[in-house]
């Protein structure tokens, strides 16, 4: 886990990297990894990669990078873990491959010298890296399926770069801070800039399980190599017999949780009241660590109410032997560590503050790694989207395809319901939006709804950015193949929008700003693999319930059937309280969570993007 | 490419015609038939005021002017004539260039150059853009341009810059300086149109520092070559400013009178605010003359980020004239071979082929 970034003068018109920029972009992620740094130079000059280092596997200065094959013909950067380290090395010590080291960045070297491009289908793990090969003076990129490590890239026509964050690129002084349409009509639709758009028209994501190399020729077009739709495709084409379901999810969450602790630090886990990070505790047992660690958060203004997680992760941590940290947070923390969260936060999310804290939590008790639940509701339908969305599809489509009426319904409600429109703005919405899966999702999880966007921006801007994003274009190109189930497909658009571009944005921005990293086992490509003949057959909680049975020792029933609420904090509030500042009272506490979120929406914006740039601010 | 394939190159002007965009298709598809990335090509230009003389392998028909005249020729080219690629050399053309691609079923290529990109086109045009398979522009500042208003794959949109021609070289310029009775006189130089609808090039910047030069001690005198409609404006300019005596209007000049030119000015300085890249840059540069422009738009490009040339904010401008004319000049030759190593013909040849590689190429 650590910072990675480069610069390479492809053009032959273009100047050498500055070593300036080179140390200030690496130095902008010192959070990410401070127990070291590093910088390699091409022989010419013209490619120049930086690392920061957070030591998780191999402790030792050998491990550092930039790491050089021997041979010298590669040069590797690298973010990330890659769980089945050990095998692949046990696989390239037979093949004749000599190691120097016992860190999985080694492994890259090795399996990039033997496969090319290919080697990333070996790889188990989060990642984002670059490799420079100095025959064909290119570098390699790529990044994992789930898009769990982020990289970020600028190409201005001459020089390329890339860094694990976008404000890294930033501080470089090189890269335009032009504003990209696309990535904030993103923002307002989504509540997160949606990849591979930045704020910045000139920053983009390498969008998940995506390769990319670039020689003198420049930047090819990112290629996909892996395609979490298909393996759900693949899944509901052969079910597993309902019976089989349990010991599925069992044997398929454990293999994982097993991968996950490969360190050479502690592992601990955030720990909530509910069943996902409880059922990856009992896991982790399972696999053999006993020394477990487990963080939860708790706040006053919970105490004695049923959202009060203490007690029953108290119980879970008794149940599997975990030493529990309990971390008390006030308001006046939150409203405190605000500016702080905004400086941290790479690109704006209205998501991120929870996180945050149970990470200040773990890094305060002196973790380096901590394992989270992150991904358990999208696996296994945790969340009330899927049941929300197959229903709405089927009761507005039909309706919705009638070519003008759901524009028709907005204009009528609008006029005739104007009070009803504002406090429930989406309402408008449902005959325009529910035709496609893409536009119910869109309906249920969107910030904003594209009509409101001329409302709340620059109309120009709103335009071209609904243009250059095709928001729904987008998120259908997610269910190509169909997943055929209704499971999989709400699976697919959660995880490739709501987790890829938020929860596992938030986690990365948020554990790197505390030199944490945060691994998430029930977000796993070969977990997917081996779920996805199950997904399709889950029915309303019936894949928490196998989750929590998992464990040897199962959870108590008391959390399998407590109403979902994870890490919550008390934001409603705080973030009243946040957004009404200065104005000396307190917003009206009736409004709906989704209306809150739109005011906290600007108040994020405000907060991460500099504010003498008006064309990124809400007007 | 494939290198039996044949284009089709819709052009304002090529063979025989003037100035820049002109100049650049010349280069742009001479390299490519020199390197072999396809096997002929047919140039339809709108003008070609001056005797056409194409290389072998490529064929250029007669001119037409006029915008019907020049959609029913490139048609009527297309219907009978193989086309693999078409060659779109100003966006202006892009749609008819997108109709006759689509037609043909062959690859498009949109050139693009300078101001005529920066602001967002016609819906047409941008919709014609959008569907290219390569767009090229000729500096970073038009190619962010052209981003900033279309939304194809960045991957896609490559920059190749312009190029100098090896004749551009170092030489002793005294004898022109005789001539011209500037002996003893420090000289600045611009070359370029003088043309009324385009009064960014800047040479009024320059007239109006003159006498902050004098002031600082430089016997300085300001030789514009170039010609066009604007003369007699920035003739009366120099008259207000009471500079007219150091300020000398050459005309257009052929080419070896150019080179010399080059060669005697103490600095070549073109203020523009609108350059898409500024080829004259580079051609003083290569013949061992400093160079100096605004830091603006693709004159960035030519000057290499002040590596090569010198690029400032405007209000520096009479201060940065001041401080290079005091520096000692350059050496000539070194500066020369830096601008050939980024900007010379072989490196140019290189770039365009690899661009057209990028047509079908699997990485």
């Amino acid at each position: 886990m650590c910072g990675i970034n480069g610069i390479f003068a492809y053009h032959s018109a273009s100047s050498a990297p500055e070593e300036a920029e080179l140390l200030v972009t690496r130095d902008a992620m010192r959070a990410r990894g401070p127990d070291g740094s590093g910088a390699w130079w091409s022989a010419d000059r013209r490619c120049a990669l930086g690392h920061r280092r957070l030591s998780i596997i191999d402790l030792s200065d050998r491990a550092s990078q930039p790491m050089t094959s021997e041979d010298g013909r590669f040069v590797v950067v690298f973010n990330g873990e890659i769980y089945n380290y050990p095998q692949l090395r046990v696989e390239l010590e037979v093949d004749g491959a000599r190691f120097r080291t016992t860190s999985d960045t080694e492994a890259l070297l090795h399996l990039y010298a033997r496969y090319g491009a290919e080697m990333v289908h070996r790889l188990r793990g989060m990642f984002a890296f670059a490799i420079w090969d100095e025959v064909r003076r290119g570098i390699f990129l790529a990044r994992d399926p789930y898009g769990i490590k982020p990289l970020y890239t600028a190409n201005d026509g001459w020089t390329f770069r890339f860094a694990s964050q976008v404000k890294a690129l930033l501080a470089g002084g090189h890269v335009s801070r032009d504003p990209e349409p696309a990535g904030i009509v993103g923002f307002h639709l989504f509540g997160s800039v949606p990849e591979p758009f930045t704020l910045y028209r000139d920053i983009r994501a390498l969008p998940a399980g995506h390769t990319q190399w670039i020689d003198a020729a420049g930047p090819r077009e990112p290629k996909p190599f892996s395609n979490l739709a298909e393996i759900l495709a693949k899944g509901a084409a052969n079910p597993v017999p309902a019976g089989e379901i349990s010991e599925r999810v069992r044997a398929g969450v454990l293999d994982s949780v097993r991968a996950h602790l490969l360190a050479d630090v502690e592992v601990g886990i955030f720990l909530s009241a509910g069943v996902d990070s409880g059922a990856l505790l009992g896991m982790m047992r399972d696999a053999g660590q006993h020394e477990i660690r487990a963080i939860t958060l708790t706040f006053a203004e919970f105490h004695g109410t049923s959202e009060d997680e203490a007690p029953l992760a108290e119980r879970v941590s008794k149940q599997y032997g975990a030493r529990h940290i309990v971390r008390s947070l006030s308001e006046q923390e939150f409203i405190r560590d605000l500016p702080t969260i905004f400086e941290a936060m790479d690109q704006p999310s209205i998501d991120g503050v929870n996180t945050w804290f149970v990470s200040k939590a773990a890094k305060e008790a002196g973790l380096k790694v901590a394992i989270s639940g992150l991904g358990g509701d999208e696996l296994l339908g945790g969340y009330p989207s899927f049941l929300d969305l197959p229903r709405w599809h089927r009761r507005f489509g039909g309706l919705a395809e009638i070519p003008g009426l759901g524009l028709l319904a907005r204009m009528l409600m609008a006029a005739v319901a104007p009070s009803f429109s504002r406090t429930v703005p989406k309402a408008l919405g449902v005959l325009e939006h529910s035709g496609s899966w893409a536009g119910t999702y869109l309906l249920r999880r969107g910030l904003f709804l594209p009509h409101e966007l001329p409302d709340i921006m620059d109309a120009e801007i709103a335009r071209e950015g609904l243009r250059r994003l095709k928001p729904l274009h987008r998120l259908d190109a997610n269910l190509t193949p169909d997943p055929i189930s209704d499971n999989a497909r709400v699976c697919m658009l959660e995880s490739a929008q709501y987790m890829r571009n938020q929860l596992l944005r938030d986690a990365d921005w948020v554990g790197m700003a505390h030199s944490l990293e945060i691994r998430v086992p029930l977000v796993d490509f070969t977990l997917l693999r081996a779920l996805a003949p199950v997904i399709p057959l889950l029915t309303s909680g019936a894949g928490k319930a196998a989750l929590g049975k998992a464990p040897t020792v199962p959870l108590p029933r008391e959390i399998v059937t407590r109403a979902k609420t994870g890490f919550n904090v008390p934001t409603g509030d705080w973030m009243n309280t946040a957004t009404s500042s200065g104005s000396g009272s307190k917003v009206v506490r009736l409004e709906s969570k989704g209306l809150i979120s739109r005011r906290w929406s600007r108040t994020v914006l405000n907060g991460v993007a500099p504010t003498n740039q008006p064309l990124l601010h809400a007007s | 490419m494939n290198t039996s394939s044949t284009m089709f190159a819709i052009v304002t002007d090529a063979f025989g015609g003037r100035g820049g965009i002109a100049q650049y298709n010349r280069d742009f598809l001479g390299a490519l038939v020199q390197t072999g990335a396809v096997s002929s090509i047919t140039v339809l230009p709108r003008l070609a005021p001056d005797l056409p003389a194409p290389p072998e392998k490529i064929e250029q028909t007669s001119a037409r002017r006029g915008r019907i005249a020049y959609s029913v020729a490139a048609l009527r080219i297309a219907l009978f004539r193989r086309v693999d690629v078409v060659f779109c050399g100003h966006l202006f053309m892009a749609p008819l260039a997108r109709l006759i691609a689509r037609l043909k079923r062959a690859k498009l290529i949109v050139q693009t150059h300078g101001v005529e990109a920066w602001p967002r086109p016609s819906r047409l045009q941008r919709a014609a853009l959008e569907g290219a398979d390569l767009v090229l522009c000729v500096s970073r500042h038009t190619r962010a341009a052209v981003l900033s208003w279309a939304s194809n794959a960045p991957e896609r949109v490559l920059v190749v810059a312009d190029t100098v021609r090896e004749e551009f070289t170092p030489g002793d310029g005294s004898t022109l300086r005789g001539v011209l009775a500037l002996e003893n006189k420090r000289v600045l130089l611009t070359v370029s149109r003088m043309d009324s609808r385009q009064r960014y090039k800047g040479q009024d910047r320059v007239i109006a520092a003159i006498s902050y030069l004098v002031a600082e001690g430089h016997d300085v005198h300001y030789v514009v070559a170039g010609e066009g409609d604007d003369r007699a404006r920035l003739e009366a300019l120099a008259l207000q400013a009471r500079v007219s005596e150091r300020v000398h209007f050459l005309g257009a000049p052929k080419l070896q009178s150019l080179i010399e030119l080059y060669r005697m000015a103490d600095l070549f300085v073109m203020p523009s605010t609108g350059e898409g890249f500024g080829i004259a840059f580079l051609e003083a540069m290569a013949s061992g003359t400093p160079a100096l422009g605004l830091d603006v738009g693709g004159a960035r490009d030519a000057l290499a980020d002040s590596q090569l040339g010198t690029a400032v904010p405007e209000a520096e401008l009479p201060a940065t004239i001041a401080r290079l004319l005091a520096d000692p000049k350059p050496d000539s030759a070194a500066l020369a071979a830096a601008t050939h190593a980024r900007f010379g013909r072989a490196m140019f040849t290189t770039g365009v082929r690899t661009a057209l590689n990028r047509l079908t190429e699997t990485i």
